[in-house]
């Protein structure tokens, strides 16, 4: 248990040296966790499983999947990725996929939170309410 | 009153004597004879009469004393028909009670057997109840969930095949927008 936690902290400690400027260091995340692997220190399985956990956490805050029925225009995109910077932060990177079964409408999740104007979602809420 | 002259007397004795002579009359055997039988009158009275009396009295005493006791007897045969009576009548009055006891009681039991058996049937009925709203809101919700799935499906068929490039670009404003608020 005590291994554990320790383990969870030195994560921690580990993911707040990647951070610069408020943002996740590539760089730096590849060296952290190249030099955790290679040493054979008690625990570094761990110490890495807890860095990887955080490191995935942080790119999922900091990626937004935008999701649409139809390909957007060009300044939609740009409306979006500035939108979404807006509100969480310059360090954002924005994905676009096409998604057919969407029917109409865009869906968008950051981290956990998720803006769904899909007919999809509309028509899955109608059904629900059968 | 006539009394006979001493000439009749002399008559009547001669005539006694006449008499006797005729029938062979013994004075002196005839005297020791009565004597004899004055002797044995009073033997037979002190040995044997006196006795029987005795016996008899004594007959008549045990009868008596017979028909006491069977005057005793008889009055307690009364007393215990009396008694047999009054238990019989005891006991027909206790059985009478204890027959109506028992009737209440059966009554009473009866009742409550009765209300036993309606609130089980009405328990059932209750149940079944249940059961029937049960199954009419499953099936309601069946029929539901198939209406839904039908007209969601069909509502995704048809309007994926009606909206436009500008429904589609107005849609994705509406979530635009949602990010600016």
């Amino acid at each position: 248990m005590r291994t554990k936690t320790r383990a969870r902290r030195a994560a921690r400690q580990l993911y707040r040296l990647c951070v610069v400027n408020g943002a996740l260091d590539e760089g730096r995340v590849r060296q952290v966790a190249r030099r955790v692997a290679a040493s054979r220190r008690r625990g570094s399985l761990r110490i890495l499983e807890g860095f990887q956990r955080l490191v995935r956490l942080d790119i999922d805050r900091h990626t937004a999947r935008v999701e649409s029925a139809t390909p957007l225009a060009r300044l939609l995109r740009d409306t979006f990725t500035h939108r979404l910077e807006r509100r969480y932060g310059p360090h954002l990177t924005a994905s676009f996929r096409d998604d057919p079964a969407l029917i109409g409408g865009v869906r968008i999740r950051v981290g956990s939170d998720v803006y769904d104007g899909t007919i999809r979602s509309r028509l899955n809420s109608l059904a629900g309410r059968f | 009153m006539h009394l006979p002259s001493p000439q009749t007397a002399v008559e009547g004795g001669g005539q006694i004597a006449s008499i006797a002579r005729t029938f062979g009359v013994d004075w002196p055997h005839l005297v020791a004879q009565a004597i004899s039988f004055g002797i044995v009158c009073v033997v037979l009275y002190v040995f044997a009469y006196r006795p029987i009396l005795r016996l008899l009295e004594a007959r008549r005493q045990q009868i008596a004393g017979g028909l006491a006791n069977a005057e005793k007897i008889k009055a307690e045969l009364a007393r215990i028909e009396a008694e047999r009576l009054a238990v019989l009548a005891k006991a027909d009055a206790e059985g009478q009670r204890r027959i109506e006891e028992a009737r209440a009681a059966a009554a009473r039991l009866g009742t409550e057997q009765m209300q036993k058996a309606v609130a089980a049937a009405e328990r059932v009925l209750a149940l079944a109840h249940e059961a029937g709203e049960r199954d009419r809101a499953s099936l309601l919700a069946d029929g539901r969930n198939e209406i839904g799935r039908l007209v969601v499906q069909t509502t995704a068929a048809v309007v994926g095949k009606i909206l436009t490039a500008e429904d589609q670009q107005r849609l994705a404003e509406e979530t635009a927008s949602q990010l600016a608020g």
